[in-house]
């Protein structure tokens, strides 16, 4: 088993997050001098507000990717999460148990999920795909594809409540942080979760209960993503059918910015949440600038396939530049 | 690992199912199970809904087919690859909604659907030379210029429909010119999959990609021409889009992957690559049109058509799985 994956001090990750967190200095110093709007205290709160629930999602989908998994239906979970909160809140139920049965919708859009890629042993990709449809139709046919704004005032104020003049959201989400990455980097099942995902086979055979921990994975993610569905319905105090449609592009892209590897055993919580930030920065940007914000989608594909193929993508422009003429295919699966 | 046991790769004599009874034979056609499933719900349909098995009701079914008929079977010929195209919805939407630009500067017809097929072709070529040239699954590689390509046609059209359309577009939406574009498309890529040398190389680089290229299979090359080829028959099938709606609107071919997609997989297309079938694709698409038209008509709510699209999805590979498991 390689030891850099269990040392959270690998250089290489370090480096990541280094260079993850200067390009978001970088983007803070240029919008500063390019809009005076931008430093300003308003401007920065309304920024970690908008963050909230992708940052969620992003936590998430790291614990996930990490686990050597795949996840397409957050944005989907996300959403579900609201709309069952909300339809149950109407139907005339209290609202902390419609707010705890709509986080456990979550938990089982995961337990779902687990138990098709764990127990079925089917691709978490097209599996994912599959149960994103699947609960995006359950949404549509929970709201009747209306927006839903009927929540209580005091949930709904959620989004003006400060604590230390920063909003309780973002703390909510600084906490889930925490929390996680201490479960990641401190527990014994956080070391199983990326030894799981480094090597499964070896994880298997070191006695790892492999099923196991990848049905807690899934599970969790849900429980995170329908926690993010809740911040972001009290966020913009109502609950629409298309919530997080973009979510897997975005929140995928950040993952991977972060430094966490696509096939699993090696990423961060806190890379992801830099890429997180940055992205939100640069669309902040754009607003301020008055440009187009349909340029953040096309930037963010550029990105995901850059940061991807990094190290493939300098490697073949330089053989296309030596002219060296190898038909060597480049594994991909 | 080669995976193959459609009886019709033709590969090797050996993976043939020789064995067993006729009816066993019968059964190990990749494609009878399909069948079977489509003639079992065209009989409970016609039986628990009045005027299912009406000639109307078919054109309307045989109609939906078409558009994502077209583009799922330059899906299966990615997936026999092992690969994926996430990116079918929005090349189409692509090709035609900035070739529409020019439709309304006044380019006569013959140069705006060339141009649109260019546009389409440019586009998979993109994502071929993407994936055979970067170390990146397709699948994120697609999704990447999925977004990339809906973003630069959000900032060119502003999001803006394109209308009216000239009367002359409309020809190949309506009548049978769909249907004879289909079925030309369909007969075309059965007989490049199993009788050209470039469709059964596809099965092998699917099945064993290593393998194939130590055998002298141009791997990257025959990869390029499958996503040209998806760019291509996406965009095609965007013109007929147009020929039935009579107007372009930025949002067109939105969730066509996931049809696609379901259609390959419910096809009995393995999603890991290596072994399926065009005719297969074809009836997949035609059992899903089926089921969807049967629920529209028992009024079930059209909300629910993602839960059943997902559903028969799952189903399907969780029955390819199992035919791997067992091997």
């Amino acid at each position: 088993m390689n030891n850099r994956v269990f040392n959270p001090r690998a250089t290489s990750q370090v480096r990541t997050l280094l260079i993850l967190a200067a390009v978001n200095i970088i983007i803070m110093v240029a919008l500063s001098f390019l809009s005076r709007t931008f430093l300003t205290y308003g401007n920065m709160t309304a920024v970690m507000m908008r963050m909230s629930e992708l940052a969620m999602l992003a936590i998430a989908e790291t614990i996930v990717i990490i686990s050597g998994g795949f996840d397409l239906s957050v944005g989907a979970t996300m959403a579900l999460s609201g709309a069952v909160a909300g339809t149950l809140y109407v139907a005339g139920i209290s609202f902390p148990v419609a707010f705890t049965i709509a986080l456990a919708a979550g938990v089982a859009v995961g337990a779902l999920n687990a138990f098709l890629v764990v127990a079925l042993r089917l691709q978490p990709f097209i599996v994912t795909v599959a149960t994103m449809s699947m609960v995006r139709s359950v949404v549509y046919a929970l709201l009747k594809g209306n927006v839903l704004t009927e929540f209580p005032e005091g949930f709904l104020n959620l989004g003006y409540v400060y604590l230390l003049k920063i909003p309780v959201i973002f703390l909510i989400v600084a906490a889930t942080a925490v929390l996680v990455i201490i479960l990641l980097r401190r527990t014994i099942v956080g070391r199983r979760i990326f030894a799981i995902g480094a090597n499964e086979r070896t994880a298997f055979i070191s006695g790892i209960h492999v099923k196991r921990i990848k049905f807690l994975v899934y599970c969790l993610a849900g429980l995170i993503c329908a926690l993010g569905g809740l911040l972001f319905t009290a966020r913009i105090r109502a609950i629409i059918p298309d919530a997080g449609l973009n979510a897997p592009l975005e929140v995928i892209t950040a993952v991977l910015i972060g430094g966490t590897l696509i096939t699993g055993g090696k990423g961060s919580v806190i890379g992801s949440l830099l890429g997180i930030l940055a992205m939100f920065l640069l669309v902040n940007g754009f607003n301020l600038l008055g440009l187009n914000p349909f340029w953040e989608v096309i930037i963010l594909g550029i990105i995901l396939i850059y940061v991807v193929g990094q190290e493939s993508i300098s490697r073949s422009f330089g053989a296309l530049i030596n002219r060296r003429k190898s038909d060597r295919p480049i594994s991909t699966s | 690992m080669m995976r193959n046991n459609n009886s019709q790769t033709s590969i090797d004599a050996s993976v043939r199912p020789t064995q067993g009874s006729w009816l066993r034979r019968f059964f190990q056609v990749r494609e009878i199970p399909i069948l079977l499933y489509i003639i079992i719900m065209m009989i409970v349909f016609s039986i628990s809904i009045n005027g299912f098995l009406a000639v109307k009701n078919f054109e309307n079914i045989s109609r939906q087919i078409t558009t994502i008929g077209i583009v799922s079977v330059g899906m299966t010929l990615v997936i026999l690859t092992g690969g994926i195209d996430l990116s079918v919805g929005a090349m189409l939407s692509f090709a035609i909604n900035i070739g529409g630009q020019v439709i309304v500067q006044g380019w006569p017809i013959w140069i705006v659907y060339p141009f649109m097929l260019l546009l389409g072709l440019a586009l998979g070529l993109i994502n071929g030379f993407l994936v055979t040239r970067i170390a990146v699954p397709a699948l994120i590689i697609t999704l990447g210029t999925m977004n990339i390509y809906r973003g630069i046609l959000m900032v060119i059209t502003k999001g803006r429909y394109i209308t009216p359309i000239p009367s002359a577009y409309s020809a190949l939406g309506h009548g049978f010119v769909p249907f004879i574009i289909f079925a030309v498309i369909l007969g075309l890529f059965i007989f490049i999959t199993l009788r050209t040398r470039f469709g059964r190389n596809l099965f092998s680089i699917g099945g064993a990609e290593q393998s194939a290229l130590y055998s002298g299979v141009p791997v990257r090359r025959y990869k390029m021409i499958v996503y040209v080829i998806s760019g291509l028959l996406s965009a095609l099938a965007g013109l007929i889009l147009i020929g039935r709606s009579g107007f372009i609107q930025p949002q067109a071919g939105t969730g066509y992957e996931l049809n696609a997609i379901a259609a390959v997989v419910i096809g009995g297309t393995s999603i890991f690559g290596g072994s399926g079938s065009v005719l297969g694709t074809f009836l997949g698409s035609v059992l899903m049109a089926l089921i969807l038209a049967g629920l529209t008509m028992l009024a079930v709510n059209p909300y629910w058509i993602g839960l059943i699209t997902g559903v028969l999805i799952i189903l399907a590979i969780a029955v390819d799985s199992l035919r791997a498991l067992r091997k």
